[in-house]
């Protein structure tokens, strides 16, 4: 069969980078061809000129064996090649319906012809066999509920292939399933289906042939049934390397019984929280030297309680933190630095970085009266002290004034850090941070976690990737609807008993959250 | 012998091309901050400007009119109160902001500065910070609304606006206020703030080129300069990194007020008058110097070099077509031609 969007030999260079170095791939249609490669191999590049965001500097697009060019995503969208992006791009206040049929409104005369447009959306719907009410707004649809709405639009346009880039960061394991089942369905149809992700394990259950990248070389093309993940991930880091590479951690001699921090009865206020979780009668503690990681399903309030503690959401008049044994009041996130926290945010683009600021700028930015005098930076001190993080992180960058909007997931992720290890923290507040980083990236995350509790630092880790909790983690509490649901010692927390506490609710759970109290 | 000569020679040769390249080497280094983009584009719009000029300049005696040194510093002196205007305006703008209210500022300065002149008999010195000190407050004031009541700066200065515009007219009664100096006048010390320092260099130009050299000090050397970035990249960030966001929008419009008083008291001294209803649109000038000069109204990237940039093409433009008696309707005309395609030349 030959195959329906081709690319050969594609070249791409921006300043100073070469993000594509003649990379060719087919994707058949009726069938899920999956590109897979660390941050910064160039899988975006290479979806983004397939999509007509980026021109290539040489190379050919062909689709069904014609060769075309897109001017833009738009054109592309015509030709029948339609990209799904991590982040959507919905008009969150337009109807369902009105969203997939969007720049293309059925119009009698010049107004909307809204019973058709209504009735084609169901109609797509369906065929996604997915009942989602096209009149409802999409801002109160979940996210997943919105990819599918994402879905329905490219199915309208008559897409030939379908890419989409790291689909299910967002979802819980439910909704994986069902978008797996849509994939299957449109696939069934005859369409092009390029996936890209980064979890091994999902890739080979919906994946028929995998197309390996690095550094923005084609590496290799192999059929999901004569590989292996060990040999994919051979190929992506260009070495052996061992899937759980997190050992055991053994009892580090910094953890001790010196509590660090103390909450008690923590809750969020009635009014004001918005879509937000309401946090409700949380309480633990943390002792230096610990990781401590916090699981639950999406909107269990994970996220709320660590924006809760940063000073970022406001919490009730009962709600008691203790720092050191001393009352801690934090009611803005200043306070909260000052205090000795820090918070590596989920939303790396909106709340870690500065895009604007260099490499360095945003290392020294929540620290930079440390390298002022009277209000002036003292430019030497500050170019030293981000030289040393850059040097002591392993930060991929030609130098400090590079734009950080250039490096890859993992790199951008390593500025935050050191952006926060540069404020010399007690306690660290870590929300998902390898999200979108490739394995590399995350051990050398991990690495750095185990590295931080040794030297005694208190380390609270969000994560919804179960078996880095597990093995991250010297003991996790559980959140459910904002309450907490128990708490595990590193010895009895197996991913069972994760998913039980954070989905179920039953008599033991309840009497876990007395013990986790005490 | 001979292979020894040319040996020499070779490491003579090499040592040159090195300390050429640690030269520049250390000319090119750059220090950590912001991204930089275009750095040098407003200056090349300027040179050919300036190149234009210089081809379309009528001559007099075989020598052309435009670079003769006087119409030089006069250009300068022209565009020097909304250059100033436009220099606070670059921080209200580089912060995520814009400030709709300079322009009242500047009516307001300039009346309030005649009428203590002229009404209440003060000496400059205290004139002058009496009406700083009122620009200040503006700034102040808005600030403080915007930060404190969240609302969008656009709707505040807005409201800014028309309050200054009306402050001013109250404070003269409705009319222009003329300054006179000698007995019952002002001093003749204020005359000397729109004067010239000896035949050629004019006062006000010397003012719009040192705010715009304390402007750059301040916004690439200090904390509160890279704050100013950092805020207009990303609030939120900036937030969560323990910036205090407030202030450094206080801190901006402050300025910005600031300024515009001072471009204000300039007016005045320039035109020996103080009218309530001068300055008018001068806000929209200043900010056309602020885009042409490279800093997009969303903020967080761009130079007051750029701002100077800006204000001088408008400047220059302005007395081209001048010399060349072309009507001043025509000149507005190509301002809004301008505008757009400078900042068109500037996209990648």
């Amino acid at each position: 069969m030959s195959f329906i969007l081709e690319a050969r030999d594609i070249r791409k260079s921006f300043p100073g980078v070469k993000a594509l170095d003649g990379v060719s791939l087919g994707a058949r249609g009726g069938s899920v061809h999956a590109v897979v490669g660390e941050n910064g191999a160039g899988k975006s590049t290479l979806m983004k000129i397939l999509s007509g965001v980026y021109r290539a500097d040489a190379g050919e697009i062909l689709l069904d064996g014609k060769i075309v060019e897109f001017a833009s995503p738009r054109a592309a969208a015509e030709a029948g090649v339609v990209i799904i992006h991590q982040e959507l791009n919905l008009a969150p206040a337009l109807s369902v319906a009105e969203n997939i049929f969007l720049g293309r409104l059925p119009a009698r005369f010049c107004f909307v012809d809204r019973r058709k447009m209504e009735r084609d959306a169901r109609d797509l719907l369906d065929r996604l066999g997915h009942a989602l009410d096209p009149r409802q707004d999409v801002s109160s649809l979940k996210v997943s509920d919105r990819q599918i709405v994402e879905i329905a639009k490219a199915l309208s346009t008559g897409a030939r292939a379908l890419i989409m880039d790291e689909p299910t960061t967002a979802l819980a394991a439910d909704d994986v399933e069902r978008l797996f089942a849509i994939i299957r369905t449109l696939a069934g149809a005859g369409t092009a289906v390029i996936y890209i992700s980064h979890k091994m394990d999902e890739l080979f259950r919906i994946a028929e042939e995998f197309t390996v990248l690095r550094d923005g070389k084609l590496i290799g093309r192999r059929a999901a049934s004569e590989t292996t993940p060990g040999e994919l991930a051979r190929m992506m880091v260009g070495r052996e390397i061992s899937y759980d590479r997190v050992e055991e951690r053994g009892q580090s001699d910094a953890r001790s019984n010196v509590e660090l921090l103390r909450v008690e009865s923590l809750s969020s206020p009635e009014a004001g929280a918005g879509r937000a979780t309401r946090l409700s009668d949380i309480s633990f503690n943390l002792r230096a030297g610990e990781v401590l990681g916090v699981a639950g399903l999406m909107g269990a309030g994970r996220t709320e309680l660590l924006e809760s503690l940063f000073g970022w959401r406001r919490t009730t008049g009962e709600s008691r933190v203790e720092m050191g044994g001393r009352p801690l009041a934090v009611n803005d996130p200043r306070q909260a630095i000052r205090a000795g926290l820090a918070f590596v945010s989920e939303d790396r683009k909106a709340q870690g970085l500065a895009l604007d600021l260099d490499v360095g700028g945003n290392i020294t930015l929540a620290r930079l009266k440390r390298f002022s005098r009277f209000g002036f930076i003292q430019a030497a001190r500050e170019e030293e002290a981000a030289r040393e993080f850059i040097a002591r992180l392993g930060i991929k960058t030609p130098d400090t004034r590079a734009a950080a909007a250039n490096l890859s997931g993992g790199n951008q992720q390593k500025i935050v850090l050191a952006k926060w290890l540069l404020t010399d923290p007690k306690i660290l507040l870590l929300d998902e941070p390898t999200k979108g980083i490739d394995i590399n990236g995350k051990a050398e995350i991990y690495r750095l976690i185990e590295e931080l509790a040794a030297r005694g630092l208190g380390v609270i880790l969000v994560s919804s990737e179960l078996p880095e909790l597990l093995a991250l983690s010297d003991r996790i509490i559980v959140l459910r609807e904002g309450r907490l649901a128990g708490a595990l010692d590193r010895s009895e927390a197996t991913e069972e008993r994760i998913i039980e506490l954070a989905t179920l609710r039953n008599e033991e759970g309840e009497n876990e959250v007395a013990r986790a109290a005490s | 012998m001979s292979w020894r000569l040319s040996e020499t020679k070779k490491a003579k040769t090499k040592w040159r091309a090195r300390r050429l390249k640690n030269l520049a080497a250390a000319l090119g280094r750059r220090r950590i901050g912001r991204v930089e983009l275009g750095r040098f584009k407003p200056f090349v719009g300027l040179i050919a400007v300036f190149a234009l000029a210089c081809a379309f300049s009528p001559a007099r005696r075989g020598e052309i009119i435009f670079l003769d040194f006087g119409n030089l510093t006069d250009i300068l002196r022209q565009v020097s109160e909304k250059g100033i205007i436009a220099v606070g305006m670059t921080f209200v703008i580089l912060a995520g902001g814009i400030d709709l209210s300079v322009g009242s500022a500047l009516a307001f300065a300039a009346t309030l500065s005649s009428v203590m002149l002229m009404r209440g008999g003060y000496g400059t010195p205290e004139t002058v910070i009496a009406v700083l000190a009122a620009g200040l407050l503006i700034g102040a004031i808005n600030a403080a609304v915007i930060t404190k009541g969240r609302i969008q700066s656009f709707i505040v200065t807005l409201a800014m606006m028309s309050a200054t515009r009306g402050l001013a007219r109250l404070v003269s009664g409705g009319s222009g206020v003329e300054i006179g100096y000698g007995a019952g006048g002002a001093p003749q010390s204020f005359a000397s703030v729109g004067g010239k320092i000896g035949a050629l260099a004019p006062v006000p130009a010397l003012i719009f080129l040192a705010t715009v050299a304390i402007a750059w000090v301040a916004l690439n050397k200090t904390t509160f300069g890279r704050y100013v970035y950092a805020v207009g990249s990303n609030e939120t960030v900036s937030r969560l990194s323990g910036v205090s966001v407030d202030w450094v929008k206080f801190g901006a419009f402050s300025i910005c007020s600031l300024l515009a008083s001072l471009a204000g008291i300039i007016h005045c001294a320039q035109l020996e008058q103080g009218n309530p209803n001068d300055g008018v649109a001068y806000e929209l000038d200043a900010i056309a110097a602020v885009v042409i000069g490279g800093t997009p109204l969303s903020g967080g990237v761009g130079t007051v070099i750029g701002t100077l940039a800006g204000t001088l093409i408008i400047g220059v433009i302005n007395n081209i077509l001048g010399l060349n008696n072309v009507d001043a309707n025509v000149q507005l005309l190509l301002k809004g031609v301008i505008i757009v395609g400078a900042v068109l030349l500037q996209r990648k």
